[in-house]
């Protein structure tokens, strides 16, 4: 017969272990990752034509009939601006530089790479754009309601079943400017001009994303949109994301460098490079005599 | 009502800043009913954030010349496919097919072009549909 009260003791501590285990054991996700199916071309447009991206991305929401017709308008201007590009015409439409996608676009159709860090209490999600996700797994509850604010990036806790990263993100908004309170346009991305608004989500939309790798070159994302406000049901997608090929470290993109396409009438221009270096700094005071660093 | 409708096009009309938005810029400024086709040597290759460009020096129909300006991709995008920052070299002879600008503007948007080795630049095809200049 064993004795009780040491079987319980041993079952206690093989069970923290086993917690412990679970808490601190992360995959390696490490490296550079890229979207398949959306991506950059050398010219600055995208490598596949939007057709092909809707066919193979399953950009097919579950709109509601009023989403449905506000979309249908988009898509309306939006057709009209290429076609004029297409024509050989420039519209204009000008908004400022910006690197930003937000969540859910920087993990859906943004051409950014980016590596992952897993941790036992949070993992961080960096993309070139020096967007950053954070998913904290440390047990925590979302930010309470009075504490809570809408973010490009949102709210976003996890946790671990096995080797997926399960993360639920509440408290999304739109991260261009000029979007109007309420709006989170999603957008398909195709080559050169192409580009589709597929849904509009509201500020309630939740995300439960299922990430995991199923090989060792690949990330999958199972990604669930919950929005009874703007969807007639759960909008289910999927994303691959693979090694980058030619670069292994973080490169960042910077809308802030040198720019030269500033804004002139309502339309982007062309600049000539600066001509010369910039002046050389004034020269630093001499340090008094006998005291040098 | 007709607050909706306001509401509305004040949305459909921010919604389509923000579509131009999401590449950096707008494309528009590129004529992309042109192609054309240029030959010159490299004047730099300049590895910049947003945008990198192709200073590239071309004759002009008097014999003399010209600097333009060619607009690439950032240098994320680029390393990803292949691109370094010393792929080209001041000195180096290429071609290269572009969307010339609107208003005239010696530049353009890069489509593809061949190197200084006689071979298609990384990831392009060769040079074919453009008017050559």
């Amino acid at each position: 017969m064993i004795p009780l009260r040491p079987a319980i003791i041993a079952a206690i501590a093989l069970g923290c272990a086993a917690t412990l285990g679970a808490q601190t054991r992360m995959p390696d996700w490490s490296g550079q990752w890229e979207i398949v199916g959306a991506t950059p071309n050398a010219s600055g447009g995208m490598v596949q034509p939007l057709d092909e991206v809707l066919k193979t991305m399953q950009w097919q929401p579950p709109n509601n009939p009023q989403t449905q017709a506000t979309v249908n308008l988009f898509h309306g201007f939006i057709q009209k601006y290429v076609d004029a590009v297409r024509s050989g015409t420039d519209p204009g439409g000008i908004s400022g530089p910006t690197c930003t996608f937000g969540f859910p676009a920087v993990m859906l159709d943004s051409p950014l790479m980016f590596e992952v860090l897993p941790t036992p209490k949070e993992t961080v999600l960096i993309f070139s754009g020096r967007e950053v996700r954070h998913v904290y797994t440390d047990g925590r509850q979302h930010t309470p309601k009075d504490d809570l604010w809408a973010t490009p990036w949102g709210d976003s806790i996890g946790h671990w079943e096995g080797e997926t990263l399960v993360v639920d993100t509440i408290a999304v908004k739109a991260p261009f400017r000029n979007i109007p309170p309420g709006m989170i346009p999603i957008f398909a991305i195709g080559a050169e001009i192409e580009e589709e608004v597929i849904t509009i989500l509201s500020p309630q939309a939740q995300f439960i994303e299922r990430i995991r790798m199923p090989d060792k070159d690949h990330l999958e994302d199972q990604m669930t949109v919950i929005d009874p406000t703007n969807l007639t049901a759960p909008w289910h997608l999927s994303r691959t994301y693979r090694r980058v090929a030619h670069i292994h470290r973080m490169v960042y993109e910077d809308c802030e460098g040198e720019d030269r396409n500033p804004v002139v009438n309502g339309h982007y221009t062309l600049t000539p490079p600066p001509s010369s270096p910039p002046p050389p700094l004034p020269p630093t005071p001499k340090s008094p005599e006998g005291h040098s660093r | 009502m007709k607050r909706v409708l306001n509401c509305t096009l004040v949305a459909i009309a921010a919604m389509l800043t923000a579509s131009v938005a999401l590449a950096h810029h707008s494309f528009a400024m590129f004529d992309q009913s042109k192609t054309v086709t240029i030959q010159g040597t490299v004047k730099d290759f300049r590895w910049n954030n947003p945008h990198v460009f192709i200073q590239i020096m071309v004759k002009n129909d008097a014999g003399v010349d010209e600097e333009w300006s060619i607009e690439m991709t950032s240098p994320e995008h680029l390393a990803r496919v292949g691109w370094k920052p010393g792929t080209l070299k001041p000195g180096d002879k290429i071609t290269l097919n572009i969307h010339p600008m609107h208003d005239g503007t010696k530049g353009g948007q890069y489509l593809s072009g061949i190197g200084p080795d006689g071979q298609p630049l990384i990831g392009a095809p060769q040079p074919s549909q453009g008017q050559v200049k």
